[in-house]
């Protein structure tokens, strides 16, 4: 089963490549680590760092668990990449605390790492790039808040209970809900960030409320469940989403959807891997880059229409500041 | 409770056959479930909420209800979930490339069923034991499904195919309508038909039952295709009500599917069990989950809440038939 997953042909390639003659001054090996192949946000930000190794002149590798998210398949993969030595490594782990002794091992073998999206809780990194969920949570939370004008009532679905992204995406709805004391949360109820529990629980939900003006769903997934769960009962409320996938930025053209948090995976895959080649080539890297919380809603849903695949990644000096 | 438990020793239905008996009691157990929600939220004994808890019901009844087949005689099918990912995900790039519905929903019926020969292939002719043939068949499906999808999401179908999954005739969902005429094709298949009395014999003993002319092989590959299909049709529902295919949707099926069967009464070792009760398993399952969001208990709570009670109701029929061991 294992033929099919991306990190075996990558490998291949990979060992082709090696092969193939002598390698470019500039021709830098990077090993990329993301979570799964299921979620379409790790298949974004492994789409930008191919993106960025391609301007840069080096190549990637990628090392996706086949079961999603598993923590022994991951910790194999980095033991298996310590051996074949790449220039440098760029680091999703599949759990912030339950990876630190791979990252140790990484350390220990003298890799530089640059730990995206998701913050290690140890270990020693070139730098961190990443988008804050707290600020993503908040802001997309006040722009749902502004558009049903201060007032009305508010459902909450969250993401999976205890994981460190829908913990602050929560968190930072509730401060803003704090800011509108007119609006009122009815019910915040678990969709696991799965769309078809969403809609389940969105069903239910208009059951008890017979007065939904808005939602706020952890997720882009269960935001497009809440959705349908209201056209099949012919209801309407405005919904935000977390992530700005494709198809919620499709949704906001359609009308459907009132705005998205945007988590940027295509950026944060650019500038981790450029910051791993600039410290390579001894140039200057922040500590940590964290992307401004930007939501994505009508207004400006026309610049994120470009499929991802046909976009480059920004000027170093542009995206990162200061 | 304690009427049940004095029926199960001496009451009017100890008369009754066990299979039967059994049903009833998980019926009870489910009324006692619905009688409390009724009482902690005036929402439940609606009848929008109650067709509401029927249309999600109907997923997972249509899934278990194969699954029931394949327990029946002893075997396993833990693809189901991986099945529907890949079903649907198929239906759904078929349907954007063609343009044509029909031919998307046949895509996905077809891989279902496709899927479930395989398996019904491996367990009889291979003789690969139906844990690991099924085990070994959702990692294939997995893997051939992340490749294909790529991590993206298909979205976005004709409404007239959307109404399969959302809409409603008689102001019933009509999804409903498609449980409602697989269960009684089930119950009609399993009681009714030499085929199906077989299936329940394979169970009981599969040696006796091939001593007594039973074609093993040839029915144990039916019930591995009966539920792929279902896994199949699944497929169709689910791309229907959810308006999108992504390569994760399957994932978290499988278990409940497995858990409805049994919870329903249906028993892993073969032989005893019940279409009907699959659908009573499936409506505690459904109803659990219902109750939590109707009465909003608090998200952490909440698969605290969903174990107890799924544990429960089990006990009070265990509880109920301990006259029958004496």
């Amino acid at each position: 089963m294992r033929a099919f997953s991306i990190t075996t042909l990558a490998v291949a390639a990979l060992a082709a490549l090696a092969t193939s003659g002598a390698a470019r001054a500039d021709n830098e090996r990077l090993a990329v680590f993301t979570k799964n192949q299921t979620n379409p946000y790790f298949q974004v930000v492994r789409l930008g760092t191919e993106a960025a190794a391609k301007q840069m002149k080096a190549t990637v590798t990628h090392y996706v668990p086949t079961k999603p998210d598993s923590i022994p398949e991951q910790m194999n993969q980095i033991e298996d990449v310590i051996i074949k030595k790449p220039d440098a490594i760029v680091f999703i782990p599949v759990d912030y605390k339950a990876m630190v002794p791979g990252v140790q091992k990484i350390n220990a073998a003298k890799i530089p790492v640059v730990n995206v999206t998701d913050r290690s809780e140890a270990g020693t990194f070139v730098t961190f790039v990443g988008a804050s969920d707290y600020d993503l949570g908040k802001e997309t939370a006040r722009s749902l808040f502004k558009a049903m004008g201060g007032k009305g009532n508010v459902i909450a679905i969250e993401g999976v209970k205890g994981s460190l992204t829908n913990i602050d995406r929560v968190r930072g709805m509730n401060d803003a809900l704090k800011e509108f004391p007119s609006v009122k949360l009815l019910a915040a109820q678990p969709g696991n960030y799965q769309r078809v529990q969403a809609l389940q629980v969105m069903e239910n939900l208009m059951q008890s409320f017979p007065q939904i003006d808005g939602v706020f769903a952890a997720n882009d997934a269960m935001a497009s469940g809440a959705i349908e769960a209201m056209e099949g009962a012919n209801r309407k409320a405005l919904v935000v989403g977390i992530n700005g996938t494709k198809e919620a930025v499709d949704a906001i053209n359609a009308g459907k959807l009132l705005a998205t948090g945007d988590y940027n995976g295509f950026l944060q895959g650019c500038l981790g891997t450029m910051a791993a080649l600039r410290s390579l080539r001894g140039q200057p890297v922040p500590k940590q880059i964290v992307l401004p919380a930007a939501v994505i809603d009508k207004s400006n849903a026309s610049n994120h229409t470009v499929p991802v695949e046909q976009r480059g990644c920004p000027r170093w000096e542009d995206a990162v500041k200061g | 409770m304690s009427v049940a438990i004095a029926a199960g020793k001496s009451g009017p239905l100890a008369r009754l056959p066990q299979g039967t008996r059994s049903v009833i009691y998980r019926l009870l157990a489910m009324m006692v479930i619905a009688a409390t929600m009724s009482f902690a939220s005036e929402a439940f004994l609606t009848s929008n909420n109650l067709l509401n808890v029927l249309r999600q019901a109907s997923l997972l009844f249509l899934l278990a209800s194969g699954l029931t087949l394949v327990i029946l005689t002893a075997g396993l099918d833990l693809s189901v979930g991986a099945n529907v990912a890949l079903s649907a995900c198929l239906a759904a790039t078929v349907i954007k490339a063609t343009g044509s519905v029909a031919l998307g929903v046949s895509a996905g019926l077809g891989a279902g069923l496709l899927v479930g020969l395989a398996n019904g292939l491996l367990v009889t002719l291979l003789r690969i034991p139906p844990f690991i043939a099924t085990y070994g068949m959702l990692w294939i499906l997995h893997g051939v499904t992340y490749w294909f999808m790529k991590g993206e999401t298909i979205h976005g179908f004709p409404a007239a195919f959307r109404a399969v999954g959302s809409g409603y005739w008689l102001g019933v969902p009509i999804p409903v309508y498609v449980m409602l005429l697989f269960l009684v094709a089930g119950i009609l298949f399993a009681q009714r038909t030499t085929w199906g009395q077989e299936v329940y014999a394979i169970g009981a003993n599969p040696e006796a039952a091939r001593l007594s002319g039973v074609p093993v092989k040839r029915r144990l590959v039916l019930v591995y295709v009966a539920s792929g299909a279902m896994a199949g049709l699944a497929s169709i529902i689910y791309l229907a009500r959810l308006n999108s295919a992504e390569g994760d949707v399957g994932e978290a099926l499988t278990l409940p599917a497995i858990a409805a069967v049994l919870v329903g009464g249906t028993s892993l070792f073969g032989g005893v069990g019940s279409m009907l009760g699959t659908l009573v398993g499936a409506l505690i399952l459904t109803l659990v989950l219902n109750f939590m969001n109707l009465l909003t208990i608090n998200a952490n709570w909440q698969p605290l809440v969903t174990g107890v009670i799924v544990v429960l109701a089990v006990f009070l029929d265990n509880l109920s038939r301990k006259g029958d061991t004496r």
